[in-house]
């Protein structure tokens, strides 16, 4: 070839060369500034949330959640002396996006995630960040197979659907007076399986319900008449929807236009001020099995405000247990002394903290012991506390 | 019996929104016999210029049926004009490039709108202010809701209109005289490209109305709607006969019913494939359609 021998060629490679050297070189010092910086920079914890899409303000809710957490933490000189950074990822909601994004978060040096909302983005994400041993905490998904699995590094602030499935099921036979049910779900995971564990509940604790609809519509549709109609032909009494908000404002809007003698009531994912919005007035009387808002939580008053002046807006319901699961996260760090995913892993397990949502510790599982349901319904355009359980198995108020 | 009557009744009421949409699709290929991929997106479209204009209005203490009448005008002349815009931008340039090219390029239209709206609206969806809050009646057992007959009314209003549009104006006659043959269409002095960019304004303002009725009739919206009405608004105009003008509208109904009556009597899952099984078919025993007509390539 002629190009080796004159001299222009040489001269190329000399200066690619030097160039070559000379970025190593200072990589290399960098390299071992950014040594000593990895030690003393910011703390990662990613935040999985959807934030497009139709549960995106849900997910924006959760975002918000964590960075004040971490702003407070920070105000408060941080952890192991450093700061905290959250970074807050969309999930979409789904698993391709859920997994991408937890492959991006993992290349960003994450000491572990807490977030999670749709169960069905969770799952794969845990089997993204499981083999390299990054915890994850998770704020809203409340699929039994999330930690079923025994992956050792998933925990779970939130409760399971396999409580609280039995726990509506108790619910809609006791104090809604349901003997005809109708279940609908939109097929994924989460509803599917909430909708499983309800009829489960009735079957194993002996409700008596009669569970005479149990199908699913899809999501994004917007028109359930077909659905609805069947509901109505089926004679029943009082319809659960397992699935998730935007679906149940539009659900609960057709089905009284449809003028369906039914209670309409549905699972956690439907307590939100969207359904109200969609549904207009004929959300009133509509009831939600779910996690105590942070309006009702005592502990959560200070949480509120400050939610509410920097974000404007109530905070959503799983904002406190994000705002728990980052501190959680942060306390196991601390107490580990550094941010070695094995170590920190270790801490988690033995978790004893006091958080907004109340006790939090860790069962073999990961998941929370004691986590808790609650039902609240739609007075007046805003949803209010209603029944729960006290601590001898009584509905109050409340 | 009465389970039939509401599904018919659901039927007719989404296939008021797929009739208005498949005639954009049917009026379009007449003329200029491209498939226009991005035609839902401009039912998504008119849904968000109707919500703007809406909430907009909503403080202004104006009667209802104003505000709807408003909101209606305004998203089906806006949207029209952005169909105008979009078909000179992204098809005029195309006409006499190979087949492929027009189609590529309304494919990346369809994403380009989907994605800006998303922009400026953001991701998450939106709910319609709740002016027509339709009283709900039982008749013989079945519900109806007075938004139902609206729009129903509203739908075959427009379609009539357009109907007499197309048969008796001059501007419609040209219309069916481009569909026939362009050039001889050019020969007779019509102005073509006018006249191609007036089926776009006609057909993506249709669309727009089908958008703001369906959002209210709903009360949400989001950017990822016009997607998949728009293949089954396409599907009811190949049914119907694509090119034809009654066609699409029948093909519309056609379409809701069946929709209706697959996700009643079968299950919500079966819906997409009774409807887009029905496109296959068609295309395959009857090409042109129920209306079609069978054009013969003299050679």
């Amino acid at each position: 070839m002629k190009g080796f021998t004159s001299s222009r060629p040489r001269l190329f490679v000399a200066a690619s060369l030097t160039l070559i050297l000379a970025a190593c070189g200072s990589g290399g010092d960098s390299g071992s500034a950014s040594g000593v910086e990895a030690n003393s920079g910011a703390i990662k914890i990613g935040v999985l949330a959807p934030l497009s899409g139709d549960n995106a303000n849900s997910g924006a809710d959760v975002v918000n959640a964590a960075k004040l957490a971490a702003d407070e933490i920070n105000a408060a000189g941080g952890v192991l002396g450093r700061r905290i950074e959250v970074l807050p990822t969309d999930d979409g909601c789904d698993p391709q996006t859920g997994t991408a994004a937890a492959q991006k978060l993992l290349v960003s040096g994450i000491v572990g995630v807490a977030g999670g909302y749709c169960s069905g983005a969770a799952i794969p994400e845990t089997a993204v960040l499981d083999p390299k041993g990054i915890p994850f905490i998770a704020a809203a998904a409340t699929n039994p197979t999330l930690t079923d699995r025994g992956l050792g590094t998933v925990f779970r602030v939130v409760g399971r659907d396999d409580q609280q499935g039995p726990f509506a099921a108790r619910f809609l036979a006791s104090k809604v007076g349901a003997k005809k049910l109708a279940i609908l779900h939109d097929n994924t995971t989460y509803a599917k399986g909430l909708a499983e564990q309800t009829r489960a509940g009735n079957d194993s604790l002996k409700l008596g319900m009669d569970v005479v609809y149990f199908d699913a519509i899809t999501p994004g549709e917007r028109d359930y008449n077909s659905a609805l109609t069947k509901i109505k032909a089926s004679g029943a009494d009082t319809l659960y929807f397992s699935g998730y908000l935007a679906e149940a404002g539009l659900i609960v809007r057709q089905a009284k236009d449809l003028r369906l003698p039914l209670r309409l009531t549905g699972g956690d994912a439907t307590n939100d001020p969207a359904v109200i919005r969609t549904a207009g007035p004929a959300a009133e009387g509509f009831i939600a099995t779910t996690a105590p808002l942070p309006a009702f939580l005592p502990a959560a008053a200070g949480f509120t405000k400050a939610y509410t002046e920097r974000f404007g807006g109530a905070p959503g319901p799983y904002s406190v247990y994000e705002y728990d699961a980052v501190r959680v996260l942060a306390d196991a760090v601390a107490r580990a002394g550094s941010t070695d995913p094995k170590k920190v892993v270790e801490a988690l397990r033995a978790t004893r903290h006091t958080g907004l949502t109340g006790e939090i510790a860790f069962d073999s599982k990961g998941d929370r012991q004691k986590a808790l349901y609650v039902t609240a319904i739609v007075r007046d355009g805003q949803f209010v506390p209603h029944k729960k359980l006290d601590a001898a198995g009584n509905w109050v108020d409340g | 019996m009465q389970r039939w009557l509401q599904y018919t009744v659901n039927g007719l009421t989404t296939g008021s929104f797929y009739a208005l949409v498949a005639l954009g699709y049917t009026m379009v290929y007449g003329v200029i016999r491209l498939i226009n991929f991005a035609h839902g997106e401009f039912f998504m479209i008119g849904a968000f210029i109707g919500w703007s204009v809406l909430s907009g209005l909503a403080g202004s203490g104006w009667p209802a049926g104003i505000v709807l009448g408003v909101g209606l005008l305004v998203s089906m002349v806006a949207t029209g004009a952005l169909g105008v815009i979009a078909a000179r931008v992204a098809y005029q340039p195309l006409l006499r490039a190979p087949r492929l090219s027009i189609l590529i390029s309304a494919l990346g239209l369809s994403l380009a709108l989907q994605y800006s709206v998303e922009g400026v609206y953001g991701p998450g969806f939106e709910s319609y202010p709740s002016v027509l809050r339709g009283r709900a009646f039982s008749i013989a057992g079945v519900g109806v809701t007075v938004s139902q007959l609206a729009i129903a009314a509203a739908a075959v209003a427009l379609m009539v209109a357009l109907h007499r549009f197309v048969q008796g104006t001059a501007l419609g006659t040209a219309m069916r005289a481009l569909a026939m043959d362009q050039d001889a269409a050019r020969l007779m002095g019509i102005d073509v490209e006018r006249v191609i960019l007036l089926t776009f304004f006609i057909g993506t303002s249709l669309a727009a109305a089908a958008g703001f009725l369906s959002g209210v009739y709903y009360g949400q919206i989001s950017f990822l709607m016009g997607f998949l009405l728009g293949l089954r608004a396409f599907t009811a105009a190949v049914l119907g006969g694509i090119g034809n003008i009654p066609g699409a509208m029948v093909g519309g109904f056609v379409i809701g019913l069946l929709e209706s009556y697959a996700a009643g009597y079968g299950s919500g899952a079966w819906k997409d494939v009774a409807v887009f099984g029905v496109l296959i078919a068609v295309l395959v025993v009857r090409p042109s359609g129920i209306f079609g007509e069978r054009v013969v390539e003299r050679v």
